[in-house]
């Protein structure tokens, strides 16, 4: 990744702002599986609570939080997850990219992406054709 | 007349008047689910217990105990309220606790009671009763587990319809309802019982788990399925109609409803026109728009070669409004007998069912000439049943039907009008309401005059009496007659004169082959034999999907009322008229529905008023009878219309009930 697209787009990772902010203000706690970077500021916020984020490793989703880490940036506990957390089961599935906007995602049915046809509802009539 | 006191309030009530009957007079709500006012008292669920002094030191059931000078009843006592309670609690002993999955769930006697009367809890602790489903055919759905030994359904059909289908076996708590040997119930008002059933273990098949009581729209409207006019209510959700149930009225259906009438619905979402078809050179129907319609009508030039034929279930304002058009172009082709009947209409006396339903349970002698009754009107012949019990004897004359009561039959002649049997001529000259029951199949075959003939021999026009009837098939006919749908020879005389243009007011029973030169333009709901035949398909609403005035065949003007929309670019027949007329440039006297029906009524005066047409005396008549009814015009009864046509559920009657019949019979 080049300075200039560093410079010039927001979708990948932190902006030059937000990565300048994070090196000053913050600590860097922990990085998950997918190489996301976890922070949280070395001062408290000006509600008293520490403030957290996380710089992404690439495209700005907030779905590539696994489920760990959600939870120690959303304040549900202050440990971080590989010292607080009982390892993953094995039925725990691997993480599946957000397919919003990609051909990959999801149609309700009746969509016409997905064939136009939806369950019979209240209304629905069917119409007469010369040949039937 | 005793006086008894209810309450400590005291009232009079007439002789013979029972206990219960006494505290509904007094305004008085007594719970109740085998009572019904219209069948026989069973007495056999217990819930109108009430306090009866002097009596017993018990509570009495109040349905079956006769009211007599100087009781003392009281509704409100707490060993009534105990009494209610203790028969509630024992009702629901057995019954499942399943309303919200049960259909009857919002409109159920046996919730609302025990809502009102009930205790509140069980203290039962043992397992229900479950009974095992009964098949009661393609249009009632049966959970019996949730019955509660009512008997309204079996009396029902031993009383009203006439046909020992429904009974019960067993007894006490084991005691369970069914059809014969599990056949589905093959009468035309078999699905009453649903509407009879107090809970949910009689509910409707075609409807079950559509919808719930409160969120439908109710509409009160007139039922087309036949010329009986039975007040009915559609139930609709959003842009479809899902059950038509009927009102009570006592001078038209009581509070019955025939199967048709009533499970035609789903014939209203299938086969429905939904827009403008043209006819191309090559012969194919080609989707177009309302202009290019209009445009090929304009351009056909009628002038004033252009007729009108009326379907059997058009208002009277769409027949109106295309009779405005065709006189404005200087045509007076109108007819609306389609199957080319040509009886006599100059006086509409003759041809009205003058005794009225509720005057024909008076009759003591019938004469049925050419009607298979069960089949064109079955509420009229639950009427005749009636009669029949009061003491009436009926005689048919015609191919053999299967009456619900003893009649004789006279065979297929008419010539036996000429010469009537002696025991016929005998009763007649004794009855004092003697009456004539002529059906399409007799006016076919010219029966009409003979008749009138007899009517006036026997005098059976007399003092408060009119016994003529002419029981018709179409919901539209008597109107149609009264706006001027008649020509003299009948639809003969509209083919003759070679219409450039023909519009078909939802008129699906014609032979369109006749018409070979003409226009054809369809105006109609359903792609039925008119679309097909048809050059130019414009669509218009059903029944439910306009306002409208209906005549029913004893000259009764009764309204309807619009329940839903008509769907896709379909529009009310009316408003087709209308624009038609302007591409036609003419003016045919009205922009809106009100002025519509304002002028409608200050041509046909009759038609404003809600109620019994008076046509005045009968005619004179006479001429011999000739000719053999070899058969009913009624084929199929639950496929006569296209509404019915296209429901799947009366094809499933159909099938089932009719064809599977024959089969079995021919089989036997």
């Amino acid at each position: 990744m080049g300075i200039l697209s560093k410079i010039f787009t927001w979708w990948d990772g932190g902006t030059i702002g937000t990565l300048i902010n994070s090196a000053l203000t913050g600590e860097q706690v922990g990085t998950d599986a997918q190489g996301n970077r976890y922070f949280r500021s070395k001062k408290p916020g000006p509600l008293g609570r520490e403030r957290r984020w996380v710089l992404y490793n690439g495209i700005n989703d907030s779905s590539r939080v696994p489920a760990e880490w959600h939870g120690w940036l959303h304040g549900a506990f202050d440990d971080v997850p590989e010292s607080h957390l009982p390892p993953p089961k094995i039925w725990e599935v691997e993480y599946t990219p957000n397919a919003t906007g990609t051909p990959q995602a999801y149609r309700p049915q009746g969509a016409l992406e997905r064939g136009g046809k939806r369950a019979a509802a209240t209304g629905d009539y069917e119409a007469w054709a010369p040949d039937s | 007349m005793p006086k008894v006191t209810v309450d400590g309030a005291e009232i009079e009530v007439p002789a013979g008047a029972t206990v219960l009957q006494a505290c509904e007079a007094a305004g008085k709500e007594i719970p109740r689910f085998c009572y019904h006012e219209r069948l026989s008292i069973a007495g056999n669920c217990r819930m109108c217990l009430v306090e009866v002094k002097p009596g017993p030191p018990k509570p009495q059931a109040s349905c079956a105990l006769p009211a007599t000078d100087g009781q003392e009843i009281r509704t409100d006592s707490e060993m009534v309220k105990k009494a209610r309670e203790g028969v509630m609690e024992f009702l629901l002993i057995n019954h499942p606790l399943d309303c919200p999955i049960c259909d009857q769930g919002g409109e159920c006697d046996l919730q609302d009671q025990s809502v009102a009367y009930g205790r509140g809890a069980s203290r039962y602790d043992e397992n229900k009763r479950a009974v095992t489903e009964k098949y009661m055919g393609p249009l009632i759905k049966t959970v019996m587990t949730r019955c509660i030994h009512c008997t309204r359904c079996v009396r029902f059909s031993e009383e009203i319809a006439g046909v020992d289908e429904i009974g019960a076996l067993y007894r006490g708590e084991n005691m369970q309802i069914t059809t014969y040997l599990e056949r589905a119930a093959q009468h035309e008002l078999s699905a009453n019982v649903i509407d009879l059933c107090p809970v949910g273990a009689l509910t409707s098949r075609p409807y079950a788990f559509e919808a719930r009581p409160w969120e439908l729209k109710k509409t009160l409207s007139i039922d087309v399925s036949d010329a009986v006019g039975s007040n009915v209510r559609v139930d609709s959700r959003g842009r479809e109609v899902l059950r038509i149930l009927p009102r009570v009225n006592d001078d038209v259906n009581e509070e019955w409803l025939s199967d048709k009438a009533r499970y035609q619905v789903d014939g209203l979402t299938r086969r429905r026109l939904d827009k403008v078809w043209i006819r191309n050179k090559a012969g194919k129907l080609e989707s177009a728009n309302w202009s290019e319609a209009f445009s090929i009508i304009a351009k056909a030039k009628p002038g004033s070669s252009i007729a009108a034929i009326a379907g059997d279930l058009v208002d009277c304002e769409t027949m109106f409004a295309a009779k405005q058009l065709v006189n404005a172009l200087g045509s007076d082709l109108l007819e609306g007998r389609q199957t080319g009947l040509d009886y006599d209409v100059s006086n509409l006396a003759a041809v009205n069912f003058n005794s009225t339903f509720a005057g024909i349970e008076t009759a003591d002698v019938i004469l049925i000439v050419g009607s298979q009754v069960r089949w064109e009107a079955p509420l009229v012949n639950v009427r005749l049943r009636k009669a029949v019990k009061n003491g009436a004897k009926v005689f048919v004359i015609g191919p053999e039907w299967e009456t619900t009561y003893p009649a004789t039959f006279l065979g297929n002649d008419l010539g036996i009008l000429n010469d009537l049997p002696a025991d016929l001529v005998s009763s007649f000259e004794k009855a004092e309401r003697p009456a004539i029951v002529l059906g399409g199949a007799g006016l076919a075959k010219g029966a009409l005059a003979p008749l009138i003939g007899l009517a006036n021999k026997f005098r059976l026009a007399r003092d408060g009496w009119n016994g003529f009837n002419v029981l018709h098939m179409a919901a539209s006919r008597m109107g149609g007659l009264m706006l001027g749908y008649k020509q003299s020879a009948g639809i003969k005389d509209i083919i003759a004169a070679h219409p450039k243009v023909l519009l078909a007011l939802g008129a699906d029973e014609v032979d369109f082959s006749a018409f070979e030169g003409s226009l054809k333009v369809y105006i109609g709901h359903h792609g039925d034999n008119g679309a097909h035949a048809a050059d130019i398909i414009l669509p218009a609403a059903a029944y439910t999907e306009k306002d409208g005035t209906y005549v029913n065949t004893e000259g009764r003007v009764q309204y309807a009322e619009k329940a839903i929309f008509a769907p896709g670019d379909a529009r009310e027949d009316w408003t087709i008229i209308r624009a038609l007329a302007d591409t036609l440039g003419v003016s045919i006297g009205f922009d809106s529905f009100a002025e519509l029906q304002a002028t409608m009524i200050a041509e046909v005066p009759a038609l404003g008023e809600e109620g019994l047409v008076d046509y005045g005396a009968l005619p004179s008549g006479g001429g011999n009878a000739s000719g053999v009814i070899e058969a009913y015009p009624i084929k199929d009864f639950y496929m006569t219309n296209p509404i019915a046509r296209a429901s799947e559920t009366m094809q499933r009657c159909s099938a089932e009930l009719l064809q599977a019949g024959q089969f079995a019979e021919a089989a036997e």
